[in-house]
């Protein structure tokens, strides 16, 4: 299924394909010619060759290239390698470093942030990249027109960042006091920076033009960037080959100018199983495995010369959703049901996750407690335990609440209504429907007359936002690093708080306290305290279930033996594109 | 002859205007929209999609989205993707040309194999040739083209000799002009032997059928007795007798050039029309799917058309004046 990118544009924008400074190891002192003070990559393990074909497959073709209106993943593996921001996160440990601007200062009333760029960096065509390319992009995000996910986050509950240019090399932002989420500033303000020297005339013209400028029609010539490779050609349907930009401002830790490689080379193949087959074969260096597919790559690993590497969580939820909506055209009855905690908490322990586990995920996958997947080691709270397959615990809940289990083996609320609904989820996402199958059969252990159906993507999401007609949902979501962005889910007045959507006032106690929490999650600053905020949200959602969610699947990165600097981080990311390297032979 | 091309030409105006009209009002009936997986993104406000709504013109009654799309249609402009914010017409003009290589390379194969095959298994009805052919063809019409695609490419992979899927290899910008010939005939190998062999079959069988029926006819007989060869009578009389309705199937052919390989490649990875309208339909890039239902149907049109002129160039008795 395809989900929508923005979640993951955040976090593939922030992790980017470039490294900086670490905090922890204090980075040795290097200069370029004209660069005094360029970026080091203090990440990668090991200090790598010159030259080689980095090849990866991807099923999409990328869509634009113009990296402030990207909204998808296809396309951010392209962009991502030419265009850098002022800051940048850390790919191993999620946390935000120095990229364009070598560092930041903050007002003492936390409301005016200054960035200097580093000294000498340059376009890869070879002029210079000033605070004029900076406040330019920050322009181009906020003229109407530009469809981009940026304006959205650099914006505090309508008021948007504003920002003055020092000089050359210096930058200030200004947003408004304690809206949210100026907290998370830091993290948002890590937006592409385009050349104005080459788009200045497009949007002048107007924000649609702009959108429409370095297309995939784009002549690659055209398309500059600052980040470790530029776009040398794209074939429509075939491939993306990217070359070294010699300009590029990293060095390793020996002061060698990154990146390592030659090209990097993106092919658009049709589906995962040529993806497979490419990498096997050995016409790609790099594979995203599928969970069921570990153990069958892992005895292959010899023979082929690569190896498949046990990878973190994705921060991904899949979920069954159950209709709380009083306004809903559902039954009331229903509604009544589903409010009930106490039901949804019987759902919870009726569902079986590790056979979920077992069966449609090869083992591949740990149980869920709340929004934010284990693999988010920044934010997850350890101390949740995941809601045990208990089918005893959960006809005690249901009796507690009033259902009796009639003799004939069907569940009836109070009133002696037959328990009864329809679970749909779209048609095509082939763990899903086996997830939906597996619930189903769960529920009817309870006596719960539960059907399951599937239905197209865009008419579920209609029903979803739009009729409110559903009964149980079962879908997914992306996640970014940051669970308080996702404050149109979250806040009870939000959009898409599917269970009961567009609240004045909020229903109940616990989404009050969620509203709280995101308020204060997203003004504040200080990482530890958000931290503890989000501790507590997780808390608040486990106990209260508005969402029964399935297991977070791992990831399983398969990367060629050859390739260098292999460390796995978040999402099961196996390195950076500047530091990676051939060991040995290589491709021209 | 002239005036006959003129009117068809004519009819297809009306004809187009509701396929079109249809198609539209069709994509419109099924709910949900371009902006479906945006919306069930939770980072996303929900003013932000409106706003796209409203720079994609979706904000619109239906009539009058149909009215405006046509009104560029008719000055040559196709509209632009709401994916991939280009050109509708660059975009299909990206990947007619693959399809059209794929496609023409299939019908040259599969005609060049199915019209001799066909003539040798009549000539030779019921022989243990004739017998083993239609085996071999009955398999070529009951397979898929996505099974045996598949099937192919899991051959090429086992033995190394083939690349697996696509069009051109990553070194293609820089071979000589017969590097990159040789470059493509090497990747479409796997995917026109599997349209070829689907489209022989049933033409071979066809071929066959045509010829026996001819074979039996009274002049063909004639011939025979009045002491004529054997290989004057099959193939200077009978076969051009016996290839009239293969024509007719012909002109079907090449209303398909464009669509007939859309499954195929979406499994060998050929970048061709058929991957990029499957995807817009799935995600609703309305224009997109609008331009490629147009150049289909243009394209079907047409090719009758041509069949039927080519009917009247092979059968003296067909006239259309």
């Amino acid at each position: 299924m395809r989900r929508s990118a923005l979640a993951l544009l955040v976090a593939f924008v922030l992790a980017g394909t470039t490294a900086a400074l670490s905090a922890a190891a204090p980075a040795p002192r290097f200069s370029l010619p004209g660069i005094p003070n360029p970026g080091v990559n203090m990440r990668a393990p090991e200090i790598g060759k010159y030259g080689g074909t980095y090849i990866i497959s991807q099923i999409s073709d990328p869509r634009t290239f113009n990296p402030i209106v990207v909204q998808d993943t296809a396309s951010g593996a392209v962009t991502g390698a030419f265009a850098d921001g002022l800051v940048e996160q850390n790919y191993l440990t999620g946390e935000i470093e120095p990229s364009l601007a070598e560092s930041w200062s903050v007002s003492p009333d936390g409301r005016t942030w200054t960035f200097t760029l580093r000294e000498g960096i340059v376009w890869s065509d070879g002029q210079p990249l000033t605070t004029a390319d900076v406040e330019f992009s920050a322009k181009a995000i906020f003229t109407p027109g530009v469809d981009n996910s940026f304006r959205n986050l650099l914006t505090f509950r309508g008021e948007p960042v504003r920002w003055r240019v020092l000089d050359r090399r210096r930058i200030q932002f200004m947003t408004p006091r304690n809206q949210p989420p100026v907290g998370l500033f830091l993290r948002f303000i890590g937006f592409p920076i385009v050349p104005k020297h080459k788009l200045e005339a497009a949007l002048n013209a107007g924000g649609q033009q702009f959108t429409q400028s370095w297309g995939i029609n784009a002549n690659p010539r055209d398309i500059v960037g600052s980040g470790p490779f530029v776009l040398q050609s794209y074939t429509p349907g075939q491939r993306v080959i990217m070359l070294r930009n010699t300009r590029y401002w990293k060095v390793d830790r020996q002061g060698q100018r990154l990146p390592y490689l030659t090209r990097y080379v993106i092919l658009v193949v049709p589906n995962t199983e040529a993806a497979r087959l490419k990498f096997l074969a050995r016409e790609t260096d790099a594979y995203g495995a599928r969970p069921r597919e570990f153990a069958e790559l892992k005895a292959l690993e010899r023979q082929h010369n690569f190896t498949i590497y046990d990878g973190p969580e994705t921060f991904t939820r899949e979920f069954l959703v159950l209709n709380q909506n009083p306004n809903a055209p559902i039954s009331k009855t229903k509604v009544a049901w589903f409010s009930d905690v106490r039901f949804r908490r019987a759902l919870a322990h009726a569902i079986d996750q590790q056979t979920i586990i077992n069966q449609v995920y090869a083992g591949r996958a740990t149980p869920p407690t709340s929004d934010v997947s284990v693999g988010n080691t920044l934010y997850y709270n350890r101390n949740l335990r995941p809601y045990p397959y208990d089918l005893n615990r959960a006809q005690q809940l249901l009796a507690e609440a009033g259902y009796r289990k009639g003799p004939d083996g069907v569940l009836r609320d109070a009133q002696g209504n037959v328990v009864e609904f329809t679970i749909v989820t779209n048609a095509g996402n082939q763990d899903r429907e086996a997830i939906g199958n597996i619930v189903r059969q769960d529920f009817v252990k309870l006596g719960i007359r539960a059907t399951f159906t599937t239905e197209a993507f865009p008419s579920l999401v209609s029903k979803l936002t739009g009729t409110y007609n559903w009964e149980a949902i079962i879908i997914g979501f992306t996640g970014g690093i940051e669970p308080c962005t996702a404050r149109n889910l979250w806040l009870s007045s939000g959009d898409l708080h599917m269970w009961n959507p567009n609240q004045k006032q909020p229903a109940t106690a616990w989404e009050a306290e969620v509203d709280r929490l995101f308020e204060q999650c997203g003004t504040e600053v200080d990482q530890n305290k958000r931290k503890a905020i989000l501790a507590r949200f997780q808390e608040v959602v486990y106990e209260n279930l508005p969402m029964l969610y399935f297991p977070y699947v791992k990831t399983q990165p398969a990367l060629r033996n050859t390739i260098g600097n292999v460390k796995l981080g978040l999402q099961g990311v196996t390195g950076e594109l500047d530091t990676r390297y051939f060991k040995g032979a290589y491709r021209p | 002859m002239l005036r006959y091309i003129v009117r068809r030409l004519f009819h297809m105006v009306p004809l187009l205007f509701g396929v079109t009209l249809i198609s539209f009002i069709v994509i419109h009936l099924s709910p949900g929209d371009f902006l479906a997986e945006i919306r069930l993104n939770p980072v996303v406000d929900p003013a932000v999609v409106e706003e796209m709504r409203r720079n994609l013109g979706l904000d619109q009654p239906v009539h009058i989205q149909y009215l405006k799309w046509l009104w560029s249609v008719l000055h040559f402009d196709f509209g632009y993707s709401f994916a991939y914010h280009v050109p509708v017409s660059w975009l299909l003009g990206s990947r007619l040309l693959n399809t059209l290589i794929l496609n023409l390379g299939a019908l040259v194969l599969a005609w060049l194999i199915a019209i001799p095959i066909g003539i040798h298994a009549a000539t030779r009805q019921y022989s243990w040739s004739d017998n083993a052919l239609s085996m071999v063809a009955y398999l070529g019409i009951s397979t898929p083209t996505f099974f045996s695609g598949l099937l192919l490419l899991y051959l090429a992979f086992v033995t190394g000799w083939l690349p697996i899927g696509g069009m051109t290899s990553i070194e293609y910008d820089t071979l000589p002009w017969y590097g990159k010939v040789l470059d493509v005939a090497r990747h479409m190998l796997v995917p026109a032997t599997v349209l070829a062999f689907g489209a022989a079959a049933g033409l071979m069988r066809q071929m066959r059928a045509n010829l026996l029926e001819v074979l039996r006819q009274d002049y063909v007989r004639t011939a025979r007795a009045k002491g004529l060869a054997d290989r004057p009578v099959t193939y200077k009389h009978a076969v051009r007798n016996a290839i009239n309705p293969l024509i007719t199937i012909f002109g079907f052919e090449i209303g398909a050039l464009l669509s007939g390989s859309a499954i195929l490649e979406n499994v060998v990875g050929w970048p061709g029309l058929g991957q990029l309208i499957l995807e817009s339909v799935v995600r609703k890039d309305l224009y997109v799917v609008m331009g490629a239902l147009l150049l289909g149907s243009v394209t079907l049109i047409l090719g009758n058309l041509i069949a039927d002129l080519l009917l009247a160039v092979a059968d003296p008795r067909i006239r259309y004046d």
